[in-house]
């Protein structure tokens, strides 16, 4: 494995007075999966931001397969900023509030950034666009309006949607936040479909029962520092610090409430 | 008095050739003022300078507080003055332009605002930035949404041709002026003009519900 592969350093940012993260450094290895949990506010989201540079850090450095992404500083040079536009093509990133294109049918969705990013002919990009769209269960509704689709069949689409740049590594922020309960499964299987491919995945979710299961690796934040981290199964059942077993608690009251 | 059509019916052939003039008019007019409002939509939003936005400030609410028909006379007879002389038709659509972009802007910024940001976020994380994330992906939404208002706006920017009559362009209205004051019968006249400019601000306003049902606008 090549630890090198994403490299996190020092990352800083704060809002006003609020800080939102707080000298983050992570190292991510090609493949692993890591998922990011803590209380609201805690600086998890904006951690996924400040990677694909949508949130530039303060202070600190993203390294993607040994190039810098973004700046050292929070300013980009005019060179800068074309480049980062192919970095974030290879880091797809997927929101809780989904951010389909309402204004493009289904195919259209998975179609567009293709041909005006990598740009691909109209026949090689729906093609491609037609066999993602297989993948994640939507081969049905490929014209379609995003209006016209459940939650999760518009998750499923910004998944694809991604997909469709063949990015190397995936940010996906609270991917089932905004789901209904009986929809969360169908989203979960087409990530456990791109774990199993190996793709390298920085997942913020509160689904802890999936982050014990497939994560190789679980970062517990809190206050924008990185508290805790290990083993899901292992920090999970037995964490070591009294932040996390707090954090822990309130969750497991939470989801008795339901 | 006895209202006798056949003035009316006399009067068509040149009032038709006016309304095609008052439909060159405003239609360039409508046109070039999407345009200028639509650059200066996103130049506001990408250059987000205080500089900028005190003077498109100021230029909105001067439209905005004086008579069209004023800002006509100023372009017609002011701007000559500094050396620039523009003949009637062109005047005219200046000032339609000048005038239209104004309210187009204010339109436009209503649909930006109604596009979430998730829009412009999810864009940028695919790689799509500067122009074609504009022309691809935020002005298509903000236009779907300013459909009814823009089509409001085409409607006033027709009726308010009317007012070109003044300096001398001539559209349907100063034709009318010109045939009433050589038979004397305004009633029959004006009749005419008043259905022409009915039928064509009615086909336009109508136009609204099926460019929205094209555009599949779903209204909440």
């Amino acid at each position: 494995m090549n630890a090198n592969f994403l490299e996190l350093k020092g990352l800083h940012k704060s809002f006003g007075n609020i800080t939102a993260l707080n000298n983050v450094s992570l190292n991510v290895s090609k493949g692993e999966v890591i998922f990011i949990i803590g209380p609201s506010g805690c600086g998890k989201s904006t951690l996924l931001r400040a990677v694909n540079w949508l949130t530039p850090p303060d202070k600190g450095e993203v390294w993607l397969e040994g190039n810098q992404v973004g700046s050292s500083s929070s300013k980009l040079t005019i060179k800068e900023s074309r480049l980062l536009n192919d970095f974030r093509a290879k880091m797809g990133m997927v929101f809780q509030q989904f951010n389909v294109w309402p204004h493009l049918n289904v195919l259209e969705n998975v179609v567009r950034a293709q041909m005006v990013v990598a740009k691909r002919s109209r026949v090689s990009a729906e093609s491609k666009a037609l066999k993602i769209l297989d993948e994640v269960g939507l081969n049905n509704k490929i014209d379609d309006w995003p209006e016209y689709l459940s939650g999760g069949q518009k998750q499923r689409l910004a998944i694809a949607r991604t997909l469709a740049m063949d990015p190397i590594l995936m940010l996906l922020d609270e991917p089932t936040s905004a789901l209904d309960p009986e929809l969360v499964g169908e989203v979960l299987k087409v990530l456990k479909r791109l774990v199993n491919n190996g793709m390298t995945m920085l997942i913020v979710t509160h689904e802890l029962g999936f982050a014990s299961e497939f994560g190789d690796r679980l970062l517990f934040m809190d206050g924008g520092e990185l508290i805790e981290e290990g083993n899901p199964k292992k920090i999970l059942s037995m964490p070591k610090t009294k932040r996390l077993e707090s954090f822990l608690k309130k969750l497991h009251i939470n989801s008795f409430k339901h | 008095m006895k209202f006798d059509i056949s003035y009316t019916l006399d009067a068509i052939p040149r009032l038709l050739d006016g309304a095609f003039i008052t439909l060159q008019v405003g239609i360039l007019g409508f046109i070039l003022s999407v345009l200028l409002a639509t650059t200066i939509t996103v130049a506001k939003t990408s250059l987000n300078s205080k500089i900028f936005n005190s003077i498109l400030a100021f230029y909105i609410s001067f439209i905005r507080g004086t008579p069209i028909l004023v800002q006509i006379f100023l372009v017609y007879y002011v701007l000559p003055v500094f050396g620039l002389n523009l003949g009637p038709f062109t005047a005219g659509i200046v000032a339609i332009t000048l005038n239209s972009s104004a309210f187009v802007t204010e339109i436009l910024r209503g649909g930006l605002a109604s596009v979430p940001n998730g829009q412009f976020e999810a864009s940028k994380s695919l790689g799509i930035s500067g122009y074609v994330l504009w022309r691809k992906i935020i002005l298509p939404q903000t236009f779907i949404t300013s459909i009814p208002p823009l089509v409001n706006e085409f409607t006033m920017v027709l009726k308010a041709t009317a007012l070109l009559s003044l300096i001398t362009v001539v559209e349907l209205m100063r034709v009318s002026q010109q045939i009433y004051s050589a038979n004397y019968h305004p009633v029959e006249v004006l009749s005419g003009t008043f259905v022409i400019y009915f039928l064509i601000c009615f086909v336009v306003s109508r136009s609204s519900v099926f460019l929205e049902n094209r555009l599949k606008v779903k209204r909440a």
